[in-house]
């Protein structure tokens, strides 16, 4: 039998200017690097905590030290050495609510990330955190007269009103004992967001946080905690990004969402973190009855990725729906996924996820559906499809379903292949060139995740994954 | 000089890529008898059978070499068409189907009593061992369950066509512990048949090694959970060669507080460009009390490759009560067609008399003896010799 040949689709590198540029770390407040009780304690001080908060990152801080990572599953992380990372580097600055009040070099950083475009054009409100502090918030007047309080975590510990709330939330939906670095990021937090929708209030605009790391061989750890009251409706968006480095950087946040009886939150996040960055983040939902909880996910960043977003289907009729793509080229080996928790009665959560890998980079799908006992009636749909791009590279696929409830009804599905000769035979039949043909295969992959995503993020996504095929077939 | 003991096998029947450990999916911890056979000699199969990768993990390759007082070697000749199924009668087996040749393997593990072998004409020295290891597996004085393991190795030399047929048919005092290798060369064929219909614990794992091009594997899995029975199940195909085929299909009932955990993975390795691999799996879900794991997995190296898996996990629907409601049959009635149909197509797949005897067994323990006397005169075997005769 003849072998067959196939020509390969050759897609381009991430284009990485765009986030590559950096600002000196000159005057920035830099604790020493590795973990210390006395770190901890400084951060803690830094921030003037109640005493309950300073408790909870020293008891954090022992239980990082008494886990070790699962040795059986999971990329490496051997290349992250704690005892060469600072938890805290700030700038000296105070948090502004006018940009013309953030200082040059930072402003210039995320107008080049189009931040303070974005706001302007199709934002209800903007938190920017440079390294470990929050350094511009605002909202909209009339979404803050509506009630919604978007602010740091920092300044709801400071208030009267949210402290209580912070306190009866925080750290309950992630408990500091999750895993190793859930226990890290309890240590260390700083920065992130405080974002409260009162009851029946629907933000018509998207609230955005966008993470940039600056400085080299440092962690960022910031906390977003969002509560969604009965019947509220908030669109959250979350970006990050970092330039490149030889030295290992850190993400290890955590993303505690809550939301009520008929709420809906959807959650989106563009992810491009740089090749040197270890993206050990934490994100998990409780949904109510009747409540939705939509999440957005497209990873394409740094060297080593853990990221599983969790949904806990609390209420009946609860409804999940989780649309992720995942981009990894040369160094990179992203195990992304999500789990999904029903334990509701008439739950539904429906997972479609999408992989591309090229140039040796390693994309694993990981991901748990678990079904309790009382999820009577629970319907679930998963399917995964894996793009690859080259025969150096790695897709791996990794479902778990555990289902207890004889009404549950579970489908499961996932493909892995590469572009198909007969599509592209089918579209050349009608007028295409192959270049053409194969753009229009890839970018028809990606499509299901960039239609979700507001406009000028599909932009980016797109730039992202620069689906230019380069006319190079073969 | 022979004492006993027990021994914890931890890890056993571990995929070849794992999970979160908190979901307990990843592998199963078994107590089994533990026999010092200090002094005995041991008759071990031809190394060349040491590298084959197998099912449960090395950990049962070593306590099942230790424990196994002999081993069963079969050759089938090259070009040979063997009709007389070759039943695997010692713990510890091994097969090699020369090139071109045609097999048929049967492994069958049955209730208290060891399952009556056929004396193998290939082999005579190996002939009367039954599988079996008495010994209490720490369940607690009160439960006392007997072991029963088969380690079975087979090397499918080019060309060749093997069928390989696995029963477990015991009862809730027995746990069976059964590792099947299989290395396949080019253009060899390989169905492997399993029909897991109960015992206390059914662990089983099973590994092919599609090393030449164009290979093939076929497995079809049909297993019943009832009561408090427990069943893990570890399927891997290494799909190494050009061109090789992969199709796996896995279905069951479960019931009562039936535990079942099923690991599937297809290994599309570097180089095996032009394979494609394909898995499914349907579970019918009968009693709330079922805890019912599934992870299918699909590790890709290659891109020129197609790897496809889907799982069903449901119970009869509403829909589909109603529509058998109306024909007069009731819910238990209708649920009881489904393991009702796995029987059926155990009994006609038994290659044997013994193991089609051990197969009604079970069915009327679970069934009833009205039912299982129905199930050989409705498909017509009541006077019918089994395949080899």
């Amino acid at each position: 039998m003849s072998e067959r040949t196939q020509n390969r689709t050759q897609v381009a590198d991430v284009d990485r200017s765009l986030y590559d540029f950096t600002f000196s770390e000159e005057g920035y407040e830099r604790y020493d690097d590795g973990l210390t009780p006395d770190i901890v304690r400084a951060i803690s001080a830094k921030k003037d905590e109640p005493e309950w908060m300073l408790n909870m990152r020293l008891k954090a801080l022992d239980t990082y030290h008494a886990k070790e990572m699962a040795p059986n599953w999971g990329p490496s992380i051997a290349g992250l050495d704690m005892d060469h990372i600072s938890t805290y580097v700030s700038p000296k600055t105070k948090q502004a609510k006018s940009w013309d009040d953030v200082p040059q070099d930072i402003k210039t950083t995320f107008e080049r990330l189009g931040i303070p475009e974005a706001e302007r054009e199709s934002l209800a409100g903007v938190g920017a955190q440079y390294d470990s502090e929050i350094v511009y918030h605002n909202m909209r007047e009339d979404v803050a007269k509506s009630g919604v309080i978007y602010t740091t975590i920092e300044d709801a510990l400071h208030d009267p009103q949210w402290e209580p709330v912070v306190h009866e939330y925080f750290g309950t939906l992630i408990p500091p004992a999750d895993h190793k670095f859930a226990a890290l990021h309890y240590a260390v937090w700083s920065g992130g967001s405080f974002v409260y929708v009162p009851a029946g209030v629907t933000v018509d605009y998207p609230l955005q946080s966008y993470f940039r790391l600056n400085a080299e061989g440092a962690g960022q750890f910031e906390h977003t905690l969002i509560i969604v009251e009965e019947g509220a409706d908030l669109h959250f968006i979350e970006g990050c990004s970092a330039p490149k480095y030889y030295e290992a950087n850190l993400h290890a946040g955590a993303v505690e969402l809550f939301v009520k009886d008929g709420a809906r939150l959807r959650y989106s996040t563009i992810e491009n973190w740089s090749k040197n960055m270890y993206n050990l983040n934490t994100k998990r939902a409780r949904v109510g009855a009747d409540a939705k909880m939509e999440w957005v996910s497209g990873s394409f960043g740094s060297h080593v990725s853990y990221l599983y977003p969790t949904t806990i289907l609390q209420g009946d009729r609860g409804q999940c729906e989780f649309t992720g793509i995942t981009f990894a080229g040369a160094t990179q080996d992203l195990d992304t996924g999500c789990k999904v928790i029903l334990n509701g009665a008439d739950t539904t959560a429906s997972v479609e996820t999408k992989s591309i890998s090229k140039d040796g980079g390693c994309n694993t799908f990981r991901s748990s559906v678990v079904v309790g006992r009382r999820a009577a009636n629970a319907r679930v749909s998963v399917s995964c499809q894996s793009l690859m791009l080259d025969d150096i590279s790695r897709s791996d696929t990794i479902p778990a379903m555990d289902v207890r409830n004889a009404t549950a009804s579970v489908g499961h599905e996932a493909t892995i292949g590469r572009i198909s000769d007969d599509t592209v035979l089918y579209l050349m039949s009608r007028g295409c060139s192959e270049a053409e043909a194969r753009t229009m295969v890839v970018g028809g992959f990606a499509n299901p995740v960039s239609k979700e995503l507001p406009l000028e993020y599909a932009v980016e996504m797109n730039n992202l994954i620069k689906l230019e095929m380069e006319g190079a077939i073969g | 000089m022979t004492t006993s003991s027990s021994a914890t096998l931890s890890r056993v029947n571990t995929p070849p890529a794992q999970t979160w450990n908190y979901l307990r999916a990843n592998d199963i911890t078994l107590t089994v008898p533990c026999e010092s056979r200090q002094g005995d000699v041991y008759f071990a199969l031809p190394r060349l059978f040491e590298g084959i990768e197998c099912g449960m993990g090395q950990q049962v390759t070593d306590w099942v070499e230790s424990q196994a007082t002999d081993s069963q070697y079969v050759e089938v000749k090259a070009g040979q068409k063997r009709t007389e199924p070759i039943v695997v009668s010692s713990m510890d087996a091994g097969v090699m189907v020369r090139a071109g040749a045609e097999a048929t393997i049967v492994v069958c593990a049955a209730g208290a009593e060891p399952l009556p072998v056929s004396a193998d004409s290939d082999s005579p020295r190996f002939a009367s061992l039954a599988a079996e290891l008495a010994g209490d597996t720490g369940k607690g004085p009160a439960a006392p369950v007997k072991t029963s393991a088969a380690l079975a190795r087979i090397i499918a030399e080019r060309d060749a066509t093997v069928h390989v047929l696995e029963f477990v048919a015991a009862n809730d005092g027995v746990q069976h512990l059964e590792s099947v290798g299989i290395t396949a060369d080019e253009r060899a064929r390989v169905d492997v048949r399993q029909f897991f219909l109960g015992a206390a614990t059914t662990a089983a794992g099973l590994v092919c090694s599609l090393n030449g091009s164009s290979a093939r594997f076929d497995l079809t899995c049909r297993y019943l959970g009832r009561d408090q029975e427990l069943l893990d199940i570890n399927h891997v195909v290494r799909m190494r060669g050009k061109n090789t085929r992969t199709n796996i299909a896995e279905s069951g009932v479960l019931d009562g507080h039936a535990k079942k955990a099923l690991r599937a993975t297809i290994d599309l390795i570097h180089g095996a460009k032009g394979a494609e691999g394909t898995e499914l799996e349907t579970v019918l879900v009968l009693s709330d009390d079922v805890t019912n794991k599934t992870m299918p997995v699909i590790l890709c190296d290659e891109d020129d490759v197609v790897g496809n898996h889907g799982a069903s996990i449901g119970s009869v629907g509403p829909e589909q009560i109603q529509y058998l409601a109306d024909r007069g049959l009731s819910q238990s009635e209708a649920e009881a067609l489904y393991v009702r149909a796995l029987f059926d197509e155990a009994v006609l797949a038994a290659p044997t008399h013994e193991v089609r005897a051990v197969v009604l067994e079970r069915a009327k323990e679970v069934l009833g003896s009205q039912i299982a006397g129905d199930l050989v005169e409705g498909l017509g075997l009541a006077d019918q010799p089994a395949k080899e005769d």
